[in-house]
C-alpha cells in the first residue's frame, strides 16, 4: 500500500492507494501518527484509490479519531468505493466518522 | 341410582298384600323393599325410585306381569333393571314367554326363604358386574378413539410435508424425478423429500421413523428440517447424516429410530453420493437395463447411539441410468398366506418392466406390490422414489485452488494475492473479490491470534471453488477448539469516545458473506465461506 502526504493550508491529506489491511496498517498508523505528533489538527483520509479495508485499518482510523476528538480537531474520510462503504454500514463506523463523496465537499466541511 | 354400600332397594309387584308381606318379611332385614299392587302402580315406582331389582308377580288383573315386564323394558330409565318374575307352579308353561321378554329369572310360589335371599343376591351381583363393565368399557372406548385421533393427526403431519407436486422440476430438463408413499392404516413412519441445495446438486431423501402418531411424526419433522438445514451448509452425505444422528440420539427418550438414505446428486455432472443409515439398498437401473444394487451401508440406523462419524460412497449416473429408493413396506408387502413379496421379487420387476418415465416406473412397481398382496391389509407404509438423468453429463471440472500457509500474519498478503489472481482468472466481480479478501483477512488474522498456540508453527489450508454459481472457501486450521461465530458481539453503536474494537473483525466475516459455517472435525477448525456469484446477464 501507499499513502502520499499533501496539504490543503492547514488541513493534511492522506491519500491512500492499494489496502488498509493486516499487513498494510501498521505503516498506515505510524504516517497518521507521525502527522499526529506534529499538532495537525485537520485530517483527510483520501480513500479514492482504496480498494479494500478491514478491521485492522478501522482499527486506525478509530484511534484517530479518538484523539482528534480529545484534542478538538477533526477528520474527514471520502471517496469510499461501495464495498468500503459497506464495511463502514455494518461496522456502525458511517455514523461515527465524518465521511464525504469528494474531496471538494470534504474540504468544505472544515 | 342408589349408591352401593347403602341398602338396595327392591320393588316387589303382587295383587295380593299377603304375598308382599311375605316378601318384606325375607327380605326387610338386608334390603328395602317398596311395594306395589299393580302394574300401573309399580311401573310409577320403577320410574321414579330405579329400585336395584323388581319382584314381578305374573298373574295380576288389569296389566299382568308380562305387560308390566315390557313396558319396564321399553323404558330406558328403567330398561337395565333385572326383572325376576314370581309365579305358581302350574304356569311353567309361560316361563319361555317371560324370558323373551327380558325378564332375568323365575320364582316358584310358595316363595322359598333361602331361595328367595339366593336369587336376588345373584342378580343383583350379576347386575353390578354388568354396570361397572359398561363403564370401564366406556373409558376403554374413549381412550381408543382418542389414540385413533392421534394417529391420525399424526399421519395428517406426516402427509403434508411431502412434496406431493409432479413434475417437480418442470424448467429443469436434465434430470426427473418422482415419488409415492402409500401410507398403512395404522402403522406408518415413512417419509421423502427432494431439494436442490444448490443450482446442480439434488438432495434425494427416504427414511422410515419407528413409532407412529404424533410423536413419530414429530421426530420426523425435526430430521427433515436438520437435514435440510445441514445440507446448505454442508452438501456432504456423510457430514450431513452424522449431524443428524448427532441432534436425535442426543435427547431421545421415547427411544426413536429413523432408517435413512440420503444422496445428493449432481444433475450436471451425474455425480451421485450417498449415505445409508440402516435402509434397504437401493437399486440402479442402467440404460442398457443391467440393475446394480447400492450395497455399501454407512453405519447404523439413526438415533440409536451420539457421536457416530458416518461415511459416504459416491456413483456415477450416466444419461438414462435410473435411481430407485424405496422403504420396506415394499419388499416386506405381504399375501394372504403371510409370503412376503421380497428383494428378489423387486428386482425382478425392475428388470422386466419396460424403460420409460421414472413416474410410470413408480406406478407400476406400486401397483406390482398391490397385485401380489391381492387386497391382503396394508401392514407399512410404502414409499417409492425414482430418479434419472435425462442428458448426458458434463464432467468438466470446476475451478478450484488451494494454498497452505504458516500461521504468520505476513502470509496473510500471499494468500490474498492468490485468491485476486484466481477472481480475475475466473471473471468474478470485484466487489466479490474485495469482500473476500476483507473476510480473509479478517477471519485468518483472528484464527492466527486466538485459535493457535503460542510459539507453535502451525499450517492453515484454504481451498477454495467455484461451482454452480457459488464460490465456496475452507479454511483449516489444527489449531485448539475455535469458533469465530459463536457468541459474536461487536460494538457498533458507541459514539468514538466510548467505542471498542472488539469483534468487529469477525462481525465484518459474518456479515460480508452470503453464508458463513464452522465445524470441528477431529482436530481441526474447519470454517466455511459461501458467496453467490450472481449468474452472467
Amino acid at each position: 500500500m501507499d499513502i502520499n502526504i499533501r496539504n490543503a493550508g492547514e488541513i493534511n491529506i492522506l491519500d491512500f492507494s492499494g489496502n488498509l489491511d493486516t499487513n498494510s496498517s501498521p505503516a498506515a498508523e505510524s504516517e497518521v501518527n507521525g502527522l499526529l505528533e506534529e499538532g495537525s489538527k485537520h485530517i483527510l483520509f483520501n480513500f479514492s484509490d482504496l480498494n479494500f479495508i478491514s478491521s485492522s485499518g478501522l482499527r486506525i482510523l478509530l484511534a484517530t479519531a479518538k484523539k482528534l476528538k480529545k484534542d478538538d480537531g477533526k477528520m474527514v474520510v471520502y471517496g469510499l468505493n461501495d464495498v468500503v462503504q459497506e464495511v463502514f454500514d455494518i461496522s456502525g463506523f458511517a455514523t461515527i466518522l465524518n465521511l464525504a463523496a469528494t474531496e471538494e465537499e470534504a474540504l468544505a466541511s472544515f | 341410582m342408589n349408591q352401593s354400600h347403602s341398602k338396595r332397594v327392591i320393588l316387589a309387584v303382587d295383587d295380593t298384600p299377603e304375598n308382599l308381606d311375605v316378601v318384606k318379611g325375607i327380605l326387610a332385614s338386608d334390603y328395602v323393599v317398596k311395594a306395589a299392587i299393580n302394574g300401573p302402580i309399580a311401573l310409577k315406582i320403577a320410574e321414579k325410585h330405579q329400585p336395584d331389582l323388581i319382584l314381578l308377580d305374573v298373574m295380576m288383573p288389569g296389566m299382568d306381569g308380562y305387560e308390566v315386564c315390557q313396558k319396564l323394558k321399553e323404558n330406558p330409565v328403567t330398561r337395565d333393571i333385572p326383572v325376576i318374575f314370581v309365579t305358581a307352579l302350574d304356569q311353567t308353561s309361560d316361563e319361555a314367554r317371560g324370558f323373551s321378554l327380558g325378564a332375568a329369572d323365575y320364582i316358584f310360589k310358595p316363595v322359598n326363604p333361602p331361595i328367595l335371599h339366593a336369587r336376588v343376591k345373584t342378580h343383583l351381583a350379576l347386575k353390578q358386574s354388568m354396570d361397572e363393565l359398561s363403564q370401564a368399557y366406556g373409558i376403554i372406548k374413549q381412550q381408543k378413539d382418542r389414540m385413533e385421533e392421534e394417529l391420525n393427526i399424526g399421519r395428517d403431519i406426516q402427509m403434508s410435508m411431502l412434496p406431493l407436486e409432479f413434475p417437480a422440476f418442470p424448467n429443469r430438463e436434465e434430470f426427473s424425478v418422482h415419488a409415492l408413499l402409500k401410507p398403512a392404516r395404522e402403522v406408518g413412519g415413512d417419509f421423502y423429500d427432494f431439494f436442490f441445495i444448490s443450482d446442480n446438486e439434488l438432495a434425494l431423501v427416504v427414511g422410515d421413523v419407528s413409532g407412529k402418531g404424533v410423536p413419530a411424526a414429530l421426530f420426523m419433522a425435526v430430521t427433515k428440517s436438520v437435514i435440510k438445514t445441514r445440507a446448505i451448509a454442508d452438501p456432504s452425505p456423510a457430514s450431513i447424516v452424522t449431524r443428524v444422528n448427532d441432534e436425535m440420539s442426543q435427547d431421545n427418550p421415547s427411544s426413536m429410530f429413523v432408517t435413512l438414505f440420503l444422496a445428493i446428486c449432481n444433475v450436471r455432472t451425474g455425480e451421485c453420493r450417498f449415505t445409508n443409515a440402516g435402509h434397504n439398498p437401493p437399486y440402479i437401473r442402467r440404460q442398457d437395463g443391467s440393475m446394480e444394487v447400492l450395497s455399501q451401508r454407512h453405519g447404523p440406523i439413526i438415533g440409536a447411539m451420539e457421536d457416530l462419524a458416518y461415511k459416504e460412497s459416491s456413483i456415477d449416473l450416466g444419461m438414462g441410468d435410473e435411481l430407485f429408493i424405496f422403504t420396506d413396506g415394499v419388499t416386506e408387502a405381504m399375501d394372504h398366506q403371510g409370503t412376503l413379496y421380497s428383494d428378489k421379487r423387486l428386482e425382478e420387476h425392475l428388470e422386466s418392466s419396460m424403460k420409460s418415465s421414472v413416474e410410470n416406473l413408480v406406478s407400476e412397481t406400486l401397483e406390482s406390490v398391490e397385485n401380489y398382496a391381492n387386497g391382503a391389509e396394508q401392514a407399512d407404509d410404502i414409499t417409492l422414489l425414482a430418479f434419472s438423468l435425462l442428458k448426458e453429463p458434463d464432467k468438466s471440472e470446476y475451478p478450484r485452488m488451494s494454498v497452505v500457509i504458516d500461521s504468520d500474519f505476513q502470509e496473510i498478503g500471499r494468500l490474498n494475492t492468490e485468491l485476486v489472481q484466481f477472481a480475475r482468472k475466473n471473471n468474478l466481480p470485484d466487489d466479490i473479490t474485495r469482500k473476500l479478501n476483507i473476510a480473509i483477512d479478517d477471519l485468518v488474522n483472528n484464527i492466527i491470534s486466538y485459535g493457535m498456540e503460542e510459539g507453535v508453527d502451525q499450517s492453515i489450508e484454504i481451498n477454495c471453488a467455484y461451482m454452480d454459481n457459488r464460490l465456496l472457501l475452507e479454511v483449516i486450521d489444527t489449531g485448539k477448539p475455535f469458533n469465530p461465530f459463536e457468541q459474536l458481539k461487536a460494538d457498533t453503536s458507541s459514539s468514538i469516545e466510548e467505542r471498542e474494537m472488539g469483534g468487529l473483525g469477525r462481525l465484518l466475516v459474518k456479515e460480508l458473506m452470503d453464508d458463513v459455517d464452522y465445524d470441528r472435525q477431529k482436530n481441526k477448525n474447519i470454517v466455511k465461506l459461501i458467496m453467490n456469484i450472481p449468474r452472467n446477464p
